[in-house]
């Protein structure tokens, strides 16, 4: 039987001014038809890059010297520009990492449907729309009607992804490529696509290579799992096997970082005694005009309390409000109610004095945006230290706090991973000396592996500094693993607040169960 | 784009024009030009410009004086003129009639030739062609108006004699002649705008080329010319009509040289006569006029560009 996808020793070349950089090694790679292969590997490792190569969307720089590759019985390093438009999305289809730019913002989503329907399937307008209504009625869109005359802005990013998902399967392609599709969605919405997925893959019997940088969830999607490692295939196992039994050191540290409730990080108990209380907070952005209601309150006059030293989870899907809390407590955002810290009462930003703002430091999720661009890393750290009160000798000791070279201070942020980045944005948060510390999603841009090595930072800094957290996350799992209390958040309220070990019990809000449902502990 | 929007858009454009009148009777009312002085001459006895005053009410507080002109403003009446004593109203939007007769022109050659150039150079860039338009284009733009027109009319009315060196004939009265009168001045507008737009198009288109949905749309195995057409063009042209609607600004208070050396009688011109012979009503006539085109012009891109990507609201 042929495979409806193969990739033989396939090698590539980026020449760079430093000369020629290879990102594949000799990959070889099949996928039988109706089969899933899943292809995991960390950022950089070079996934992305076969992705791009099988599509033939290769940067201008790239050099294939060796192998084939192969869609079924066609040679695509072969086909001429006007045969490639015949094979892309008629014959291999992609869904990418993130549905909010992968849609053209000033087409109706009905177009972007039936422009492919028509090129490919030498449909009518009318019975391409007839269709596109079919299909978005098949991946579970309510009123594809409705949604078929909408701009993209106009839609969540779970339903902006059905949309490229029934784009890429209403062509009826004989392989699928997936880069990352569930990386840019919250758990639950992520966990639901994953079910349509599967469906999709029962009823049409389409084979698809699934990268992703998740071995947890790729073990759940995938038939085989590759490990791709710097451009070397390292591993190759049934998506049964590999968790159980991983073979190679990579793989094995890719096992190892997947989080796991039941392997819980911390041990310590928080102190007795209330660092912050916050009751009745109310955030509301905007407000009503002549021509428009006031859009609903971020978050409805909840409240929570942390303890010294202790790492109070904050969890619930994108738009539940949990970043505004985060920005309530931080004076970022207008808020009503009342924050008593350290026995200071706090009723509105003006009340927060240096000595608060000191206090209390918030890291944010992507370091890309919160590190000034124009500045060196020492002077990003020396700000916090001038202003409170720091000297500019402790840089050093900074950096070596965050288990970075020294010499990263005279660097800049384009010069850094995103991991080192965004150790970088921790530092600058310790170096106020804090005694809470909000972390509004700091992991969730970041791979599998390097999130754990933030975690493992976090938990050593607290055991230096005895800082308190508030962890804000959509990873269930990951936090039931290092917060002492979770708080659960859906549409502005909190739904659950429970020790971290109660959370297997049977009494959690139904809610709670759900979004434990959407974040299965992996198979092994 | 909802009603609501649209109704918001169109008060903005009212307070602004409302604001503008308030500046520009203001402006006219710190001048030292006194009107009486002016109508009557040097000579006038003391007893005839107090007269006079207490007839133009110029002794009321500013706030009514104002109120008064408004009110005369709002029914069209822009009061006569102390120059030529005919009613400043027709005589200034009949000069600005000219003025956007070849405004309106001059942008509609840019678009043309600017939008196709922008994508073509975008294209082929860092090529031989990308470089040779954007050469031209920069040319263009750094030569003053009154070098660029008098080439223009050394070679095409002096030399080949294909066309009239100044003057302006309403195409309403004699097409053929108007238009024939129109291509020098408007070419050398062009040759300005075609710069901006060019610019502005080709780095839009490349970084639209760039983006996610760009890729998307090639992926899905759409043909190229589907992809530049439908995905592409568009979404490049946003900014553009940002640029357009700017460049009406530049236009309608930059002519003037054009106007000058060209001997059109348009707004430009006519503010210009107004200010050196300190006939106030048709300096705040034509300042207001000015004004409001602007305000009205800007409007249009605005509702333009949020019909073009609905994702916009100006809240």
């Amino acid at each position: 039987m042929t495979s409806a996808l193969s990739i033989q020793d396939y090698t590539l070349d980026y020449v760079t001014s430093a000369g020629p950089v290879r990102v594949l090694h000799d990959i070889s790679l099949q996928i039988g038809p109706g089969e899933v292969l899943g292809l995991v590997g960390e950022s950089g490792s070079g996934k992305s890059s076969l992705a791009w190569a099988l599509m033939r969307h290769l940067p201008g720089n790239a050099r294939e010297v060796a192998g084939s590759l192969r869609l079924g019985d066609i040679d695509l390093q072969r086909l001429s520009p006007r045969e490639l438009t015949r094979i892309r999305g008629r014959r291999l289809g992609m869904v990418f990492q993130d549905p909010s730019t992968s849609l053209n913002p000033t087409l109706t989503i009905g177009r972007q449907i039936t422009e492919a329907l028509i090129q490919h399937r030498g449909l009518k307008q009318r019975d391409a729309d007839a269709l596109a209504i079919d299909l978005l009625g098949h991946v579970d869109l309510n009123n594809p009607a409705a949604i078929m005359r909408r701009y993209p802005h106009e839609i969540s990013g779970g339903e902006k992804q059905r949309v490229v998902i029934a784009t890429a399967f209403g062509c009826q392609p004989d392989v699928i490529l997936f880069d990352e599709p569930t990386t840019a969605l919250d758990v639950i919405t992520g966990a639901r696509f994953l079910e349509l997925f599967a469906r999709l893959r029962r009823e049409t019997g389409v084979a698809a290579l699934y990268i992703s940088h998740d071995l947890a969830l790729v073990t759940r999607v995938a038939d085989w799992v590759a490990v791709l490692e710097r451009g070397r295939l390292v591993e190759q196992a049934p998506a049964a096997d590999i968790f159980r039994a991983p073979r190679h050191a990579n793989t094995r540290a890719l096992v190892d970082a997947v989080p796991r409730p039941e392997r819980r990080l911390v041990h310590d108990k928080p102190r007795d005694q209330v660092l912050l209380a916050a009751s009745e907070i109310e955030v509301q952005y905007g407000s009503g005009g002549l021509f428009r209601d006031a859009p609903p309150p971020a978050t409805k006059k909840i409240g929570l309390e942390i303890r010294g030293g202790e790492i109070l989870g904050l969890v619930g899907e994108s738009g539940s409000g949990k970043s505004s809390m985060a920005r309530a407590l931080t004076g970022l955002a207008r808020f009503s109610g009342k924050i008593s810290f350290d026995e200071h009462e706090i009723r509105g930003m003006r009340d927060m004095n240096a000595a608060y703002r000191r206090d209390v430091q918030i890291i944010f999720q992507h370091p890309d945006s919160s590190l000034n661009p124009r500045h060196r890393i020492d002077e990003i750290l020396s700000r916090p230290l001038k202003l409170y009160g720091g000297q500019l000798g402790d840089i050093p000791s900074l950096l070596d706090q965050v288990r970075l070279p020294q010499s990263y201070a005279n660097r800049w942020p384009h010069q850094l991973s995103g991991g080192e980045k965004q150790r970088i944005a921790i530092a600058r948060a310790f170096a106020a000396r804090p005694k809470l510390v909000i972390c509004d999603e700091i992991t969730a841009p970041l791979d599998v592996s390097v999130q754990a090595q933030i975690v493992e930072l976090l938990l050593a800094l607290r055991e230096e500094t005895g800082t308190a957290f508030l962890f804000i996350t959509h990873d269930l799992n990951l936090i039931r693993q290092i917060a002492h209390r979770i708080a659960v958040m859906r549409r502005g309220e909190i739904v659950d607040l429970l020790p971290a070990e109660d959370f297997d019990a049977d009494h959690v809000h139904p809610y709670t169960r759900e979004l434990m449902a959407a974040s299965p502990v992996p198979v092994g | 784009m909802s009603l609501a929007w649209f109704v918001r858009r169109l008060m903005l454009m009212v307070y602004t024009v409302i604001v503008v009148s308030i500046l520009v009777f203001a402006i006219t009312q710190i001048l030292p030009a006194d009107a009486a002085q002016s109508l009557l001459g040097e000579n006038a006895t003391p007893e005839a410009l107090s007269a006079l005053r207490a007839k133009l009410g110029l002794g009321d507080p500013t706030w009514l004086q104002y109120a008064r002109w408004a009110g005369h403003v709002f029914t069209g009446d822009f009061g006569i003129s102390m120059r030529t004593s005919l009613p400043v109203g027709p005589e200034m939007l009949m000069a600005l009639s000219r003025s956007l007769l070849l405004a309106v022109s001059a942008i509609l050659v840019t678009l043309a030739v600017a939008v196709p150039l922008g994508v073509v150079a975008a294209l082929r860039q860092g090529r031989l062609t990308d470089t040779g338009v954007s050469l031209i284009a920069y040319l263009g733009v750094s030569l003053p108006e009154f070098v660029t027109a008098t080439l223009f009319a050394l070679l095409l009315a002096d030399t080949l004699h294909w066309l009239p060196a100044t003057g302006y004939v309403s195409p309403l009265e004699n097409f053929g002649d108007g238009i024939r009168h129109l291509v020098l001045p408007v070419l050398t507008v062009s040759v300005i705008l075609v710069a901006h737009v060019m610019r502005m198009m080709r780095s839009e288109t490349l970084d639209v080329l760039k983006s996610d949905y760009i890729r998307a749309a090639r992926l899905k195995g759409l043909p190229e010319r589907t992809v530049l057409f439908r995905h592409a063009l568009r979404n490049a042209l946003l900014p553009v009509v940002t640029i357009i609607a700017l460049d009406v600004g530049y236009l309608l208070g930059g002519i003037i040289v054009i106007e000058e050396i060209f001997a059109i009688p348009g707004i430009g011109r006519a503010l210009m006569v107004a200010i050196t012979t300190r006939d106030l009503p048709s300096i705040q006539a034509g300042a207001l006029i000015m004004a409001a085109t602007y305000a009205v012009t800007n409007t249009f891109a605005d509702m333009a560009y949020a019909f073009l990507d609905r994702r916009i609201r100006y809240d």
